[in-house]
């Protein structure tokens, strides 16, 4: 069933004529030894934010485990050459910082933020932690402790174990179906391998420092230099990665997650990366279907059935890949009911042109919702990582909206067509599998699996 | 700095905040209620959410998806929430579609236009809602909808504030009309509008639109006060899915903008602020007993009745909950005999500020820029009658002398003071040490 026609709202006002949008000018450029630096001004508040990128994460090296890069971020701010954890965490305190040290995919990153009075203290420190963590024995062994705990804990949360099985079917023996490490991986992790992926990964010439905020470009860069222009190191060999497999065919996966209430469903398929011509095109195509709050698959499922709370679609980009998926946590009664509507949504798009004032809300909504974040330190920041991460042309942020509102419904429903492969979409369902299995059979051959990851029998 | 205020009262009794800023072209407007889940009618646990997702349901003249619709096709986003004594619905858009979303707020506020349905499709979304969030999560709703029944005497205070079923179950089109028209009246509420607004122009067309809505009777608030408290409160919940034993220990908090108040907030940066923090720091960091050990006042500046300070700690099943909590006194005990230095204390008003500054510009996810300084605005608007307080509460912070962080430490980290949950796995893993 479509969407029940709603009624039009009487006497809105118009828009009235909107003020410019402009992207504050970036300041970029390459220190000697490599490192890439882009610098933005944001005077809204005394503070600054910056990040500074490893173009290298868990896929370079996950021929030697699941999840070391992301244990070598959390370590690495537990001491260094000249400071103990405890110091560490007490100098950020007084500089008015907040830090953080993650790794994911692709990337691998320490960012910061704080107060523009003590922007160089702040520098210092990150570069101490940049170049000189010592890797604690004692600290070490408690955040694999801890990290043990964490990953126990990861396989009770439906989203968690739903996320890990679509990555395992959509990416097989590619670094990208492993998103999370095993108990018996942890419990096997070295100090030694935390100490050589840091010395691989962390170097200037794999790095990408972007800060934005209250301060002057000329100065700072001087900052950047006295601190990090005397750093070395090459960028880490890339390797290339097993190709994921040709998915053929609609399957179901099966987490039995007994007990649970409710059903946590999540069906995609491969994509495309950032850099891919299609990006742009796709992501409006997406937001139309259930990237949105007014979006078909929202207004659908949520709005009229009221199956679900927070169904929503997205394109997730990784450097050498990209997928879409579908979720949404709905009744155990409903899963049936609402795979058929996911399905119906996305083949409507294929079959029928989007109508022209739908078009017309959809490309307003991308365009608005890109000013967004104009607005503060850390929007301005996640634009311009984007941009470098991803190597997207250097005038991308000024020219995506005009690119947004130059699509046609016909490229929408060529997108669609290309993308929203619903004849090949794997189903995954997180809940009780007497309550749900032989809803979910009704799509495909099921697979059956614990919230182990070990195959149930039939 | 300072944040530029613009305001008034327009003669139905709507307050209007206005705080422009001209750094990017875009708006965010706010429309705060004063009343939240405390205060809704006994009976009808849940009601005051229900109700906040009604008012996205249509109005007379934006009939159900409209709303929506009309705020992103504007290319801007929109939610609400409900919070212990107030309930916001607030939009960020191109600062072009200011006008449009001040007309949708005062048709929602003028006239909400719902049916059974409606009503009957909401309640489905919010069950689903809890399910997500509570009901088929690890820990969900730990400790927050956990602790004030253990907490709390008062129903006001008490009761589950996402809603048994039955009571949601229970609600009706009259129950949706009736809090409507008691407390959804501009005399009760404030609009506010910050960033790329002009303010006389903000001021104009807040009294076109909103300024022929009819005042309403000035609704009445049940006293949530609580019956004093004489001894520790334990409670025992289950946890279904989770594999690590929790507990949560809340004391009650002073009254906001009591000398004490400020030093509380500040020990409440001692105890709790990220990995610097003393409870986080002793066990999880240095005794390694717990997986997790934090929290603390949850919203400092937007509660208007009791509220606690809440630790949650996840703590290995290799100690008990006895030794857990024994290791969390001592950090309590060490602050209460020693105090903190004048370092410790200088490095948490630094933090305080520089968190204070993020507040002010910073947004709810991405898209949301200004929630912060628009929440803040609201609540001294409401509860104090004094927005300009976003100016000058941080000076009460930064005056706190060592003494008086020890002081409150005595005076209110007492075990008559405090309640107790223990959220206890009945995982068959997870047993816990005798």
């Amino acid at each position: 069933m479509a969407t029940r026609a709603s009624e039009v709202a009487i006497a809105a006002p118009a828009l009235t004529p909107e003020r410019p949008v402009t992207w504050p000018k970036r300041t970029r450029t390459r220190l000697s030894n490599g490192m890439q630096v882009v610098l933005a001004e944001a005077h809204t508040i005394p503070k600054f934010h910056g990040e500074l990128f490893f173009r290298a994460g868990e896929a370079l090296i996950s021929d030697r485990s699941v999840g070391l890069a992301e244990l070598t971020a959390t370590v690495l701010r537990t001491g260094t050459a000249k400071r103990t954890s405890r110091q560490i965490e007490e100098d950020l305190r007084r500089l008015g910082a907040d830090l953080g040290a993650s790794a994911g995919q692709d990337t691998s990153a320490i960012s910061f933020a704080g107060l523009s009075e003590f922007a160089e203290p702040l520098l210092e420190l990150v570069n101490e932690l940049a170049r000189e963590a010592a890797f604690p024995e004692a600290e070490f062994e408690r955040e694999r402790r801890q990290k043990l705990e964490e990953v126990k804990l990861e396989r009770t949360s439906p989203g968690f174990l739903a996320g890990e099985r679509l990555r395992k079917v959509l990416f097989g023996a590619h670094p990208y179906a492993r998103v999370s490490p095993s108990e018996e991986q942890v419990a096997a992790y070295k100090r030694e391998d935390l100490e050589s992926v840091y010395r691989e990964i962390y170097t200037p010439e794999n790095a990408l420092l972007v800060l934005v905020g209250d301060f002057d470009p000329q100065a700072m860069l001087r900052i950047i230099e006295k601190i990090f222009g005397n750093w070395e190191g090459k960028k880490p060999a890339t390797k290339e990665a097993p190709a994921p497999p040709q998915l053929r065919g609609r399957r179901v996966y099966l987490v039995h997650n007994p007990g649970s209430v409710q059903t946590q469903i999540l069906v995609g398929c491969r994509a495309i990366t950032r850099k891919h011509p299609d990006w742009i095109r796709l992501g409006l195509t997406n937001s139309l279907y259930g990237g949105a709050f007014n979006s078909r698959l929202v207004m659908n499922i949520r709005e009229d059935k009221g199956y679900t709370y927070s169904p929503r679609s997205g394109v997730t980009p990784l450097r050498q890949h990209g997928y879409f998926s579908v979720s949404a946590a709905v009744r155990n009664d409903v899963v049936a009911a609402s795979l058929t509507e996911i399905f119906y949504e996305l083949d409507k798009l294929r079959s029928l042109l989007v109508p022209a004032p739908e078009l017309a809300d959809a490309q307003n909504y991308l365009t608005g919702l890109f000013s967004m974040g104009l607005a503060t330190q850390e929007g301005l920041l996640t634009q311009f990582s984007t941009t470098e991460l991803h190597e997207l042309p250097e005038d991308y942020l000024e020219t995506y909206r005009d690119k947004v509102r130059a699509l046609t419904s016909a490229d929408l429903q060529a997108t669609a067509r290309k993308y929203f492969d619903s004849a090949n979409l794997q189903i995954v369902v997180v809940g009780d599998r007497a309550q749900i299995e032989e809803q979910a059979a009704l799509f495909g051959e099921v697979e059956v699996f614990d919230n182990q990851g070990k195959r149930i029998g039939a | 700095m300072q944040i530029p205020i613009h305001g008034t009262t327009l003669k139905n009794g709507l307050r209007v905040v206005i705080a422009p800023d001209t750094i990017a072209p875009v708006v965010t407007v706010g429309v705060y209620y004063k009343i939240g889940f405390r205060l809704e009618p006994q009976g009808r646990s849940g009601f005051a959410h229900l109700f906040e997702h009604m008012m996205f349901q249509g109005s007379e003249n934006a009939p159900k998806m409209q709303h929506i619709k009309l705020v992103n096709s504007s290319g801007g986003v929109l939610n609400g929430s409900t919070m212990y004594d107030v309930t916001n619905y607030y939009e960020a858009v191109p600062s072009n579609a200011l006008e449009r979303v001040l007309w949708l707020e005062a048709d929602r506020m003028r006239a909400l236009k719902v049916d059974e349905e409606n009503l009957a499709n909401q309640r489905d979304v919010v069950k689903e809602e809890v399910r997500v969030n509570v009901l088929n999560q690890p820990y969900g709703g730990f400790p927050w909808l956990d602790m004030p029944p253990v907490a709390f005497r008062n129903w006001a205070n008490a009761h589950n504030f996402y809603g048994d079923f039955a009571d949601l179950d229970a609600a009706s089109l009259v129950d949706v009309q009736k809090f409507f028209r008691t407390y959804y009246v501009p005399n009760n509420a404030v609009l506010l509008m910050l960033g790329d607004v002009n303010p006389q122009e903000g001021l104009t067309l807040a009294e076109k639109y909103f300024g022929p809505i009819q005042a309403g009777t000035a609704p009445p608030f049940a006293d949530p006060a609580e019956p004093p408290q004489t001894e520790e409160r334990r409670g025992h919940v289950e946890e279904k899915f989770g594999t690590l034993p929790a507990m949560a220990i809340g004391y009650v908090l002073p009254k906001r903008r009591t000398s004490d108040w400020y030093a509380m907030v500040l020990l409440d940066q001692a105890l709790h602020g990220g990995r610097a923090g003393r409870t986080h720091r002793e066990l999880v960091l240095e005794k390694q007993i717990a997986v997790e050990a934090d929290g603390g006042v949850d919203d400092v500046f937007g509660y208007n009745g009791p509220s606690q300070m809440t630790t949650r700690i996840l703590h290995k099943p290799e100690y008990s909950a006895e030794q857990t909590l024994a290791a969390f006194d001592a950090v309590l005990r060490e602050v209460q005999e020693k105090g903190i230095s004048q370092e410790e204390l200088d490095q948490l008003k630094v933090k305080w500020r520089s968190d204070y500054y993020s507040t002010l510009e910073g947004g709810r996810g991405g898209t949301m820029p200004r929630y912060g300084q628009m929440h803040l605005l609201a609540c001294f608007t409401l509860f104090d009658n004094e927005p300009q307080l976003v100016n000058t509460i941080l000076d009460g912070f930064l005056a706190v002398k060592r003494e008086e962080i020890q002081e409150v430490a005595k005076k209110y980290l007492r075990p008559e003071n405090r309640a107790i949950v223990f959220r206890t796995p009945v995982n068959k893993d997870a047993k816990e040490a005798a």
